[in-house]
């Protein structure tokens, strides 16, 4: 198998040869082998220049992109003020919702802005450098999650209660404009969407206000993207199972889940998941990108990646990940020793 | 009943309800530090707790802070003595190269609810304007907050340059990436994942 006959195989819950074997790369890929930290998340061909290099020492089933698109590139199209700094991801100087009014603003945007342009160049490069041997991953995030970075995290909290319009219309006015930017990803290469639910994770929001506020627009954007033929693969931090987050997320066309970290010391059970979602949608596994693997030895990564791979021996649908973005600034000598557990891991027998 | 009133007012974020049970406090006598500590700030405790139980979550916790300035308002112009006297000074800040400031305004929202004096330097914040803040207000605690992965070493530094400086305020660190682990490792005084566990810490290291 080739890592795209791999994974496909994995998301549909079909036998592997070998675990599939899919962490979030970007942030140490683009440290390690990028000529600058900003460029390799956001433009073509230094993109494209970054990952090639990484294949060639990493064993990686997939090419994961988007953290510069989903940090700058979107808000800076929905008029907010961005900065793009040489060595850390984009910051959002000033948010641009004050109003209904810029909602309406906003909801008339032309979001494929020359920044845009560039990083879909980026990911052509790469679909035409791959083939079809490796597919493509992009970090995707949510009209929820859009909408605080464009009002302010603290702004939509308290909206909820006190300006529960302002809520629900930002949402909707985000949600054709996230299809389109989703679309475009499709069109260029991308076939795995990580869709970010950060904002609205069972750590910050309840279930009763995920479902009053979220569940509508990411059902919306989750069945259209997978209307268009991308796996869509939700990630979400927190207690997803006990708070019934999962339930509302098994409505919707989705391909497979990856859980973050519970807290920052403790990830969710795989295993609870599983049971949870039996055999109708695949499962990230969800080793802890700032435990062992940001500070510790390679032999304690080598370990913790064991006992996961241990863990899920024999289940179905299973690919191996960390829970969520991983450090640029991860040792690369516990990112490798990471990668060799998984491609040695005797996962047949 | 006029306590436990203003106590269930904040918990249930009724801003109305705080102001009508305060005002009815102080005309029945009750002395102003008890309505504060017994009232707006033992309700922020009882917020805490429930947010670390998961009973409540970021919106109620921000709402339930709104309330409690709310009443802190009214109370303002009639402490003195014991009352008026805060716990300590706090610095917080999230820092330089990340602009996330949920964290860090929960906690700081916390920490001003447990009686002490916070001084919030926002987002984005070079280590300079944390140790000359420190200085000059004469800090107990400096809490620096990170979300992003690349601006946890930025806390390293931070912590280093504290060290270096020979400051007396302990520094504590936050944020989603963090962990004990990360904290022990590059020698902080302390760590919280939550904004209650931060009020917590900052009481300990103050009681120390």
């Amino acid at each position: 198998m080739n890592a795209k006959e791999r994974m496909d195989a994995a998301i549909n819950l079909k036998p592997v040869d070998k675990v599939p074997n899919g962490p979030f790369t970007e942030a140490p890929v683009c440290q390690y082998f990028g000529s600058n930290f900003r460029d390799s998340l956001l433009e073509g061909p230094e993109m494209l220049a970054a990952h090639m290099k990484s294949l060639e020492e990493f064993k990686f089933d997939w090419v994961m992109l988007g953290m510069g698109y989903i940090g700058g590139i979107i808000p800076e199209a929905l008029d907010c003020q961005v900065s793009f700094p040489e060595d850390v991801f984009p910051i959002i100087k000033k948010t641009s919702i004050f109003s209904m009014a810029d909602v309406e603003r906003i909801a008339r945007k032309d979001v494929f802005t020359k920044r845009m342009d560039s990083f879909l160049e980026g990911i052509r490069l790469l679909k035409k450098e791959l083939k079809d041997e490796v597919p493509i991953a992009c970090e995707y995030i949510s009209p929820f999650t859009i909408a605080t970075r464009l009002r302010g995290t603290n702004e939509i909290m308290m909206d909820m209660y006190e300006n529960p319009e302002l809520v629900h219309a930002l949402q909707e006015a985000i949600v054709p404009l996230d299809i389109a930017m989703g679309k475009a990803l499709i069109d260029a290469g991308v076939e795995y969407i990580f869709y970010g639910a950060d904002m609205e994770c069972p750590i910050l929001l309840s279930p009763k206000h995920y479902k009053e506020f979220v569940h509508e627009p990411t059902s919306k954007v989750c069945n259209e993207l997978s209307r268009l033929g991308s796996k869509v693969l939700p990630h979400m931090c927190g207690d997803i199972v006990k708070t019934g987050i999962v339930d509302m997320l098994l409505e919707m066309d989705i391909h497979g889940i990856m859980p973050g970290n519970l807290t920052q010391e403790k990830v969710l059970d795989i295993r609870e998941l599983k049971e949870k979602v039996q055999d109708r949608i695949c499962i990230f596994d969800n080793i802890n990108p700032n435990g062992p693997l940001l500070i510790g030895k390679p032999e304690a990564v080598a370990q913790e990646t064991l006992e996961h791979l241990n863990r899920a021996k024999g289940m179905t649908g299973y690919i191996f990940s960390t829970s969520g973005t991983s450090s640029p600034f991860t040792p690369k000598e516990n990112y490798l020793a990471m990668d060799r557990e998984v491609t040695n891991f005797d996962w047949n027998s | 009943m006029a306590i436990p009133d203003i106590v269930n007012s904040v918990v249930a974020m009724d801003r109305i309800s705080v102001v009508e049970h305060i005002k009815a406090a102080m005309e029945n006598g009750i002395p102003i530090d008890d309505i504060l500590n017994k009232g707006l700030i033992q309700a922020m405790d009882v917020v805490g707790e429930k947010f670390s139980n998961g009973e409540v979550f970021v919106p109620e916790m921000l709402m339930a802070a709104k309330a409690m300035q709310t009443g802190l308002e009214i109370l303002k112009p009639h402490l003195t003595g014991d009352a008026l006297m805060e716990k300590g000074t706090v610095i917080i800040g999230t820092v330089k190269g990340d602009l996330h400031d949920i964290g860090k305004n929960l906690v700081s929202m916390m920490v001003e609810g447990a009686g002490f004096n916070v001084i919030d330097l926002g987002v984005d914040v070079d280590i300079d304007k944390f140790l000359s803040e420190a200085q000059t207000n004469d800090a107990d605690v400096v809490c620096l907050s990170a979300l992003l992965t690349t601006t946890m070493p930025t806390m390293a530094k931070a912590v280093e340059a504290f060290k270096e400086a020979g400051l007396k305020a302990k520094i504590i660190i936050g944020g989603a990436p963090v962990t004990d682990a990360y904290a022990k490792q590059i020698n902080a005084d302390g760590f919280s994942d939550n904004a209650p566990g931060a009020v917590e810490l900052i009481r300990k290291l103050m009681a120390a």
